[in-house]
């Protein structure tokens, strides 16, 4: 950590950090509002709570001023000195992003002497900066090149008669993700300070002073980090620039799309970029009540597994069992006939971990009227008590955001680290800005944060929350959850927080489906509908031999792989569709791209099967999908919000007679960094994401 | 001026000579549908496609020499059909046909005369050599055979 608050590094020492359940008073009584500061902004007046320092202030008013080291998220640093404002009856210009405001302050951010100032800073960041901007990757994206031509000299004073140069600085490899071209650096230790307090990494430091500084890891290493790619966004200038999409496309020459991340379950707002039919790159997009304005390394780099291994074309299994191209008509008509002539107790459907909100519905709407009920999910979660019946009982209730609210954090079975990169890094934020303290119970894992570890035991849980026999597991849990709500002094609050795993797994559970195929397996399925399920946990070996397989989906993977019939989707930048992330807040993604070759939209695909069995859907087009969505549950289309959960109380009150003993240990799927890079069927087709295992395994070889 | 050319029956001389030259009555039609007009001329070569090449000067600059295609092309015959050599006695560019023209150049290395093959099964296809945007899924085979 760059800046610890004092008290901090205090209480690591004091005995209470020992038992911080026992000695912490929860639910601080809010201190009363300060009374409000005047001060002049080019001598307009503006009222800010005293602490605002000046360059906050002039935002109120709509003044921006130039920065180089400044962030909003991050500490302050003060280096850059480009935000330097004349102050009235102060002899120098002062650092507008340190300097707090006082009584009657009267700033000039126009005046002659602070252009002047900001014109000496420019001319020194430009003496040893390189005129790569023709062959730099940050051209048309970058701080350096905007604020010189905004507040920068217009003519040079530099001449290098002695022909000595500019100074020049050895680049680094810090790993697979980021190219570093260390010569452009400005120091502005952006990517230090995000480093350290965001992502909790303390690789990256300076060494050296004046000329001779320079930023690096100190010894050569691979930034270790799931939120490393967000040291790009944060580089002011092109130090740091993205490894994958270098030289790739100017930012003029692309469209940019807004859409939502499906590779979490936290459905992280994106920008995808896409030029020529393809996907360049994805950039996060300001969201405060989701993911700020960072991506998980995943999220942001596994874009080009859309391009490989994609499904373009139908396919069916010839005589001798390989999978041939075929036409959308052989493909829907076999798929048809086999539905059809299928026993209704024998069919069976399998949602994937990216299937969106239309389709799951299309999918079960269509199985419902051939006679089964059989849908399901491939993750699973107890069905028993109030199982999915309760909303609040599978989701995220508090919401991700008022996590940095929470005095106290208590992990159960989860490394929310390489689950949900983003909602571990608010986690982290109320641990080094709130102290709140956090215990887990589940194997030691590194958190890139203190937690006191409980163990791993699921008997654990009797005592506190949640256990690994599914049912009692959750019922403990809920239990315990309600046992603490009751202590709250805010009744609003909201205690059981359940992370679910996959972007589809709340649509799909909102629209009941079962979580988990075991019992639907166990009664030998006829025919298997997988909607792009490729976790593996249906497999060939499960089913009975003369199982007929139907897989839908944008890539070939497992599911694919034992299909009948393969019926090529659309990936998550190739249609508009609904997802309803971890605490229920439906989001909708945009057509970036066209689908590939004979792909569809998925929806679509089991509407035109409906047609071709008999049994039609009553939607034909994207709007009558979602009247009917919102028939099922008005929160699946009510986009951007997030509805209150409740009934606690019933939940906890069904799952009484479940609180069995429980026994065995909590485990987690994702342990390591090299676990959380391939987890779904984009991100195995990522040659990008297969480079950084590689360069996380390598990296745990070298002595450092 | 004689008598025969006032009254015009040399003109008739010449059509019952371009009749006889052509073939007859029945060989004459077959050229008229052929080539869609029938003249007299003296053949001045034959290329190794089998291409006849006529002159007369009766005829007007520009219509006075002329090539009757192989019957071995049928009606299918266009003018990419004349090897290069013969293209420039053709279009006037040298009076010497090719075999009584000394300077013209013969290196071994010089390539074969091919026609026009755009629209045949022997025409060139442009392909690219950029990999393609989307690479797609190839399934693995379950049986060899």
């Amino acid at each position: 950590m760059l800046r610890q608050p004092l008290c901090r590094a205090l209480a690591l020492s004091s005995p209470a950090r020992a038992v911080p359940l026992a000695s912490r008073s929860y639910s601080n009584p809010v201190p009363a509002e300060p009374e409000k500061v005047e001060v002049f902004i080019n001598d307009k007046p503006v009222y800010v709570a005293p602490g605002t320092t000046v360059l906050q202030a002039a935002a109120q008013v709509g003044v921006e001023i130039p920065r180089f080291c400044y962030h909003e998220r991050l500490a302050v640093a003060g280096n850059c000195r480009m935000c330097l404002v004349e102050v009235e009856r102060s002899p120098k210009p002062v650092a507008a992003c340190a300097m707090p405001v006082m009584k009657g302050m009267r700033v000039k951010t126009d005046s002659d002497l602070t252009r002047k100032a900001r014109e000496g800073v420019m001319e020194f960041l430009l003496v040893n900066h390189p005129l790569d901007c023709p062959i730099c990757d940050q051209g048309g994206e970058c701080d350096l090149q905007d604020q010189s031509m905004a507040f920068g000299s217009d003519r040079s004073r530099f001449t290098d008669v002695h022909f000595s140069g500019k100074r020049a600085v050895e680049d680094k490899d810090i790993g697979p993700l980021i190219k570093t071209i260390m010569t452009r650096c400005i120091h502005c230790t952006r990517c230090i300070r995000f480093a350290s307090e965001v992502a909790g990494v303390d690789d990256f430091g300076t060494t050296g002073r004046g000329t001779d500084m320079q930023v690096g890891t100190y010894v050569e290493k691979m930034l270790l980090s799931e939120l490393s790619g967000n040291v790009i966004d944060l580089c002011p200038v092109g130090a740091l620039t993205s490894k994958p999409y270098s030289f790739a496309a100017r930012p003029w020459e692309t469209r940019r799309i807004d859409s939502v991340d499906v590779l979490d379950p936290l459905g992280s707002n994106i920008v995808v970029t896409t030029r020529t039919n393809e996907v360049l790159r994805i950039l996060p997009r300001t969201n405060e009540e989701i993911n700020e304005e960072w991506l998980s390394d995943k999220s942001r780099f596994a874009c080009d597994g859309l391009k490989r291994q994609r499904l373009v074309t139908p396919m069916m299994t010839d005589s001798r069992g390989n999978l041939m191209p075929v036409d959308w008509e052989d493909a829907i008509v076999a798929a048809a006939r086999a539905l059809r002539d299928c026993p209704p107790n024998k069919l069976l459907a399998v949602a994937g971990d990216m299937a969106d909100a239309e389709s799951l519905v299309a999918l079960k709407d269509l199985v419902n009227r051939l006679g089964s009920e059989n849908t399901c999910t491939e993750q699973y979660f107890p069905l028993d008590g109030a199982g999915i019946d309760l909303r609040s009982s599978y989701l995220c209730n508090t919401k991700i955001a008022n996590v940095e609210d929470a005095d106290f954090v208590l992990l159960i079975g989860t490394n929310v680290r390489f689950e949900a990169p983003l909602l571990n890094a608010r986690i982290r934020k109320a641990y080094v800005h709130k102290d709140t303290d956090v215990a887990l119970i589940g194997p030691k894992v590194d958190l890139t944060y203190d937690y006191m570890h409980v163990g791993d035991s699921a008997s654990v849980v009797k005592i506190s929350p949640r256990g690994p026999e599914g049912s009692a597991l959750l019922a403990y849990t809920q239990e315990l959850a309600c046992k603490l709500q009751d202590k709250l002094q805010d009744k609003e609050w909201k205690v059981l927080n359940v992370l679910q795993r996959t972007a589809s797994q709340v649509a799909a559970l909102d629209l009941g489906y079962q979580p988990g195929v075991g019992k639907a397996l166990q009664d030998g399925p006829k025919v298997v509908y997988l909607l792009g399920a490729d976790s593996g946990v249906v497999s060939r070996d499960q089913l009975p031999k003369d199982a007929f397989v139907i897989y839908q989906g944008h890539h070939g993977d497992a599911g694919a792989a034992m299909a009948d019939v393969v019926l090529p989707g659309a990936a998550y930048t190739e249609k508009r569709a609904t997802f309803v992330n971890a605490e229920g807040r439906a989001q909708q993604t945009l057509v970036a791209v066209a689908p590939p070759g004979m792909a569809r939209e998925d929806w679509k695909i089991i509407r035109a099967l409906s047609e071709v069995i008999g049994e039609r859907l009553p939607y034909d087009n994207l709007d009558e999908v979602r009247d009917r969505l919102s028939e099922i549950s008005p929160a699946l289309v009510a986009y951007g919000d997030v509805q209150e959960n409740n009934y606690f109380a019933q939940a906890r009150a069904l799952a009484q007679s479940l609180q069995k003993p429980v026994s065995g240990k909590l485990d987690v799927q994702l342990k390591h960094l090299e676990d959380f890079f391939m987890t779904d069927t984009i991100s195995r087709a990522s040659p990008t994401m297969a480079k950084c295992i590689q360069a996380v395994l390598k990296q745990k070889d070298s002595p450092y | 001026m004689s008598i025969v050319k006032i009254l015009g029956l040399d003109k008739v001389a010449s059509f019952f000579n371009i009749i006889r030259q052509n073939g007859g009555i029945r060989g004459s039609l077959y050229k008229l549908y052929r080539q869609d007009e029938l003249k007299d001329g003296t053949l001045v070569g034959e290329d190794k496609f089998g291409n006849k090449y006529f002159e007369n000067p009766r005829y007007f600059y520009g219509r006075n020499r002329w090539v009757e295609y192989s019957d071995n092309y049928n009606m299918n015959y266009d003018g990419s059909q004349v090897p290069a050599e013969w293209f420039g006695w053709l279009h006037y560019k040298s009076d010497l046909p090719p075999h009584k023209d000394p300077a013209r150049p013969n290196y071994p290395w010089m390539a074969e005369f091919t026609e026009n093959l755009s629209g045949t099964t022997g025409q060139y296809t442009p392909y690219t050599t950029t990999r393609p945007k989307v690479e797609p899924w190839v399934p693995e085979r379950k049986s060899t055979v």
